[in-house]
């Protein structure tokens, strides 16, 4: 057990405003913390990193009431506190902003912020007029302009969780704990939502901020934690630490390189989409495809770039079947047309796909590791509809081993594995197929670094074995480094393609952003 | 099969072998059974050694639906005339409308070795095969109000419907219009053969009678609030209605309240059937002067115990049926019938 | 990084969703997740035990335990038994019906009005109405699947539909069955459903209750067909990407359970001698209470066709231990309301741990 080390919290002999010692927590016989520490000082950003599985969301759990520690103590303010339940932390002063925004969508912005706790007229009825008032000025609080009237559907994520961030300190948050927020916002959002920081910061507000990003952290963090194996391995001054030294102490050892080496493509056309349109769906909110040309050759991985709701995805899903009628345009692959009604279609036609929620798409949770990676397969490993047990196992076995997914068996739930084990059993799923276009959204979403560096090499080998592969990403530098082409996309149309030797993330984010909007994007590490 | 998928051939191999256990293992028992059950009509009927008065009795009792006012009154008479018999312990079962229940109700009777079985059963054609089944495995069967069926059984008691509505319609020819007039019929759920015998009966007993005509027919389905409603309508339409002749007390009360709210209820006399000595029965309406006449339709269930008296205590053989008779109660004798009737 | 450290803390740190690991099994407290698994039968043997505790004695002997008791048990629960059968399948993609009580009704009058008034042969009536049980059962499959309609609203206009169909077809009476050769007579062969087999022993309808749920308990065990419904139970977004047909899925499974009730129909109708349109009125309730009873969960994807027969087995050995003790009908009812909502706690328990 490491000791903390002596924390500055600004306020001379002060205690801390959160310090959590000692936290021990089993899971049935596994030891999810193993008497882990953390110290947040009033007024600052503290990042807690380390990988999926060290037990940052379970120490997150504990502050913030959902877990009931087996040991340790958690102080605020130097005051012993009993966090027994969520309404038990909250009421100490936590605010969790999940990943998942704890919002009701139909809901507006202003009855949202006030669930639960309405302003009533001295009749009894909802008031209206005062709601709308402090829905105004809280928002104001925290530097975003929103009409507190709109539905919480209407907004983009990162809005959204601008709602969260003012409901949690309209409760007289003092800790704020933001699991992974940057994940599904797009740059612009990124930067409005580190610009609010300052604002928290004097409000003597302290920040638990968990992320996978490190450029992100060196940009906006104080200090950090980082975890490893349910304990604390060591805090630090962000800005006195360079990240190299981050890493080793994240993953344990060094890796040496995140990116991996890769062949030249062949120059056989394996897809080739021509005047690709969807028709948008009485839904809306999507950026459907429009008139996109693509081709993409076998053994090149192409990158799609975008801003969030460019669409990426739309393109994807629509390549995978997903739009079924609503798609006119042709698509070849290998000199073949194919017709590309519904998923099963897409399947049989060779293409792949792993989407980018994978507990909402990708997996079927409740089910066993292997049952999810047959799943797409089970028609050629049966005989007449009859399963083959064999067959299933043996299939199984090669791919577990083959993706080196780390799982105990192959019959434990797929959600007790690790975010980057699982995206790794949405590969297999469709590597048993044997694709000849494999379409990734996100791929490394959630995953940590040691696991996007398997990712990597994994698309890496297919590459080489003649896949063709298209990525969607948010992660400039993911594409930069694994792709050979990146196509960027705006509303739905691709707009520039670049090879992705000779460009930058300064180049790729000029053509995703030109036009649309005019404050250029944060520049991140 | 299912979600955590370690050992799964175990697990299943489990379930299945459980599952197919307590099938099967029923099955093992059944083979060794002492007193194999006879299937079909042509089984031979055991003949069991009367033991008299000296005997303890186990009656069990199988109601339709105890829901119906009248099938618990059915339940209490039987459960008052067996009270004073101390050989006797009966059990009931309520089979609340369902044949299926019924059945099974009447096989637990069986398992629990009834000595006599009552019933009165929900329907006819479900029930025959398992009172034949009793019948043949010699446990007597008195059968109330609605029959069987066949004649595997020992007694039917039950009431003459087409006779009450015939001595309704004499009642209303002779005492309440003998100078004729306009009468109104509130029928019983249609199909079913209460309704259509307490018609019949009342039309042959009003033809003595020339000047009477049914001048409108109301449907109402034994309910109370729909013998109000149908009647409601019929007010609109008739301007003359001196009688209303209901199927039973509960639509005639209805009847009269749409009458009533119509500001009629005066110049209007109602007659129902069943009589029922309970508060909310037509002895009290006719009591209260609600309802001019009701006539009784008996439960049978002392006659019940009487019978069974008969055949466990005195070992006689009775007679295959046995027709109960109704009683008009009026305003005179409204509070001497209930007294008499009623058992609480 | 060590490979079993990742996997287990992460399931850790993941709480939501705590499937038992090794760990858990094996050290420490709580119940072990074999005891969710097994909740039914741990329960139905529970509940024997506690049938054969209070039963009632005669001679000596344990009634309960008389081998015709036993098997009337099982004939009892019978018809309900392949209701829940078919139901579990429906449930098991997220689905419910409502249906299956009126679609044995309509199968009940048919069976009844083809014999008796339109002389059909035996053969050919039960194939007909199988066929429109399975009709009708896909017909709900397609407006549900296909129009996105809820399956709770669909088989709640299906419930009516049927109880509709099964009054116009025998003008609203029960059609009484009388065997013999000759016109409006149903043929001897249809009395077996109403007999007893092995030296009159085993009822006939056990007999095809223990057979369909041996079926499906094979189904389930064995075919791709029963993978692909576990997995649009789970998740059907991710089924549907997986390539899984799940609009053809969603209507089979409604189609047995159109298949299943119709055949608790025409046993209905044996067992019985009538068919009547008024026949299996809230049977779908006692159905969905086997299914839950066996710890198939409402959401999907969680279940098994075993669970569902110990349940209906359950509730059958409950309904006859409690009228040989000569409970009133209506604690009898309050009685099985509290077995249900303690199987559901256990569920509920169980998602929390």
């Amino acid at each position: 057990m490491t000791s903390p080390d002596a924390v500055e919290t600004g306020a001379g002999d002060a205690p801390p405003l959160l310090r959590m010692s000692g936290i021990v927590k089993h899971f049935g016989g596994v030891r999810a913390l193993r008497g882990a520490d953390l110290t947040v000082g009033a007024g600052e950003v503290h990042a807690l990193l380390g990988e999926n599985g060290a037990g940052k969301s379970t120490l997150m759990n504990v502050l913030s009431g959902v877990v009931r520690p087996d040991n340790g103590i958690i102080e605020i303010d130097g005051v012993s506190v009993d966090l027994s339940s969520p309404a038990a932390a909250q009421h100490a002063g936590v605010g969790m902003i999940h990943q998942e925004l704890d919002l009701v969508p139909q809901a507006s912005v202003m009855e949202n912020l006030f669930l639960g706790r309405e302003p009533r007229t001295r009749l009894g009825v909802l008031d209206r007029a005062a709601m709308r008032e402090h829905a105004t000025s809280l928002l104001r609080e925290i530097g975003v302009d929103l009409a507190p009237t709109r539905s919480l559907s209407s907004l983009r994520v990162g809005e959204q969780q601008m709602v969260a961030i003012a409901k949690a300190l309209s409760l007289d948050a003092r800790i704020l704990v933001m699991d992974e927020p940057t994940s599904a916002l797009s740059d612009t959002e990124v930067e409005r939502l580190f610009a609010m920081l300052p604002r928290l910061r004097a409000r003597g507000v302290g920040v638990i901020f968990i992320s996978h990003r490190m450029d992100e952290i060196a940009v906006i963090a104080d200090r950090a934690t980082v975890m490893r194996d349910g304990c604390d391995v060591g805090s630090f001054e962000v800005a006195r630490t360079p990240p190299g030294e981050v890493i080793r102490l994240m993953v344990g050892q060094p890796i040496e390189q995140l990116f991996p080496d890769r062949e030249p493509p062949g120059s056989t056309t394996r897809l080739r989409v021509h005047d690709l349109t969807v028709t948008p769906s009485t839904e809306g909110g999507r950026s459907e495809p429009q008139g996109v040309e693509l081709t993409v050759c076998a053994g090149e991985v192409l990158g799609l770039a975008g801003l969030l709701g460019a669409g990426r995805t739309e393109l994807l899903d629509a390549l995978f079947g997903v739009a079924g009628q609503r798609m006119t345009g042709t698509v070849e692959l290998d000199g073949e047309p194919v017709r590309l009604s519904d998923p099963r279609a897409a399947i049989a036609a060779g293409i792949g796909y792993v989407p980018e929620d994978r507990r909402a798409s990708g997996l079927v949770m409740k089910e066993s590791v292997g049952a999810n990676i047959v799943l797409s397969a089970l028609p050629a490993l049966s005989r007449l509809g009859w399963r083959s047990r064999g067959n299933e196992r043996e299939a199984v076995t090669s791919s577990v081993r083959d993706l080196q997914i780390k799982t105990a068996t192959p019959d434990v739930a797929v959600g007790t594995l690790s975010g980057g084990n699982q995206q790794k059993v949405v590969f297999a799923r469709h590597l048993l197929r044997q694709p000849r276009l494999l379409l990734l959204d996100e791929p490394t979403r959630g995953v940590d670094i040691g696991a996007k560096s398997e990712i990597y090499r994994l698309l890496a080998r297919l590459a080489a074995d003649g896949v063709a592969v298209i990525v969607a990403s948010s992660e400039m530098p993911e594409l930069l480094g694994v792709c050979d082409r990146i196509a960027v996309l705006r509303g739905g149309r691709i707009v520039s393609e670049f090879e992705a030797a000779q460009t930058s993330q300064e180049d790729l984010l000029a053509a995703a952003s030109l036009e649309q909007d005019t404050t250029s994007a944060v520049e991140a590490g | 099969m299912t979600m955590s998928r370690r050992l799964p051939w175990r697990r299943a191999r489990a379930g299945a072998v459980l599952t197919v256990a307590a099938l099967l293992g029923t099955a093992a028992c059944g083979t060794e059974s002492d007193v194999p059950a006879s299937a079909g009509g042509d089984a031979t009927r055991e003949k069991t050694e009367c033991q008299g008065p000296d005997g303890d009795y186990l009656i069990g009792m199988s109601q339709a639906n105890v829901a119906e006012p009248y099938r618990e009154q059915m339940d209490d008479d039987i459960r008052a005339a067996a009270e004073d018999v101390e050989q006797f312990e009966v059990v009931f079962a309520d089979a609340a409308q369902d044949n299926s229940k019924q059945v099974t109700d009447v096989e637990n009777f069986l398992t629990q070795g009834i000595d006599l079985l009552i019933i009165s059963p929900n329907e006819a054609a479900p029930l025959t095969g398992v009172v034949e089944r009793a019948y043949n495995q010699g446990v007597p069967v008195i059968v109330l109000d609605r029959k069987i069926e066949g004649d595997s059984y020992t007694q039917f008691i039950g009431a003459d419907n087409t006779e009450i509505g015939r001595a309704a319609g004499e009642y209303v020819a002779t005492e309440l219009l003998p100078d004729g007039g306009n009468v109104v019929e509130i029928k019983g759920l249609p199909g079913s053969t209460p309704a259509q015998e307490r018609s019949t009966g009342f039309h042959e007993g009003i033809a003595s009678n020339e000047n009477i005509e049914v001048v409108a027919e109301g449907v109402g389905d034994w309910l109370r609030a729909k013998g109000q409603s149908q009647f409601e309508a019929i007010l609109q339409a008739e301007q003359n209605i001196d009688v209303v002749y209901s199927h039973n007390d509960p639509m005639a009360e209805g009847a009269y309240l749409a009458a009533e709210s119509a500001g009629r209820a005066g110049e209007i006399d109602f007659v129902g059937i069943d009589a029922l000595p309970i508060p909310s029965g037509g002895i009290k309406a006719v009591q209260a002067g609600r309802l001019s006449a009701t006539f009784v339709y008996p439960t049978g269930g002392a006659e019940a115990v009487e019978t069974a008296k008969k055949i466990l205590l005195e070992c006689e053989d009775v007679e295959k049926e046995q027709l109960l008779e109704t009683q008009l109660v009026t305003k005179e004798n409204a509070a001497e019938v209930y007294k008499r009737n009623s058992t609480g | 990084m060590n490979a079993e450290g990742t996997t287990t803390s992460e399931k850790a740190s993941e709480a939501a969703e705590p499937e038992g690991t090794e760990g858990s099994r094996r050290r420490r407290l709580i119940i072990p997740e074999r005891f969710f698994t097994f909740q039914s039968y741990v329960a139905l043997v529970l509940v024997f035990l506690a049938a054969v505790i209070f039963s009632p004695r005669r001679d000596g002997g344990i009634v309960f335990l008389d081998s015709d008791n036993l098997l009337n048990i099982v004939r009892a629960v019978s018809e309900i038994g392949i209701l829940a059968v078919g139901v579990t399948f429906v449930i098991l993609v997220a689905g419910i019906d409502l249906s299956v009580g009126a679609v044995l009704g309509l199968a009940a009058t048919g069976t009844a009005s083809l014999m008796m008034v339109n002389d059909m042969g035996m053969a050919l009536t039960v194939l007909t109405i199988l066929a429109i049980g399975l009709t009708f059962g896909a017909a709900q499959g397609y407006l549900s699947a296909r129009l996105g309609i809820q399956a709770f609203i669909v088989t709640l206009a299906g419930m009516q539909i049927a109880r509709g169909l099964a009054r116009i077809w025998s003008g609203g009476q029960g059609i009484p069955l009388a065997y013999g050769e000759g016109p409006g007579l149903a043929p001897e062969t249809f009395a077996l459903l109403n007999s007893r087999t092995f030296n009159g022993t085993v009822p006939i309808p056990a007999l095809i209750f223990a057979a369909v749920g041996a079926i499906a308990i094979v189904v389930v065990r064995k075919t791709v067909f029963a993978r692909h419904i576990y997995a649009i139970g789970g998740n059907e977004r991710a089924a549907r990407l997986s390539g899984i047909p799940v609009l053809r899925v969603k209507i089979a499974v409604f189609a047995i359970s159109g298949l299943l009730a119709a055949l608790a129909g025409i046993i209905h109708a044996g067992q019985l001698n009538q068919g009547s349109p008024n026949d299996g009125m809230t049977y779908e309730l006692d159905a969905i209470a086997a299914v839950v009873i066996g710890g198939t969960s409402l959401m999907g994807g969680v279940g098994t066709v075993s669970g569902t027969l110990a349940g209906a087995l359950l509730l059958g050995i409950l309904n006859n231990i409690l009228a040989l003790n000569n409970i009133d009908t209506n604690v009898q009812m309050l009685i099985k309301g509290g077995i249900i909502i303690a199987a559901a706690g256990v569920q509920t328990f169980r998602s929390r741990k």
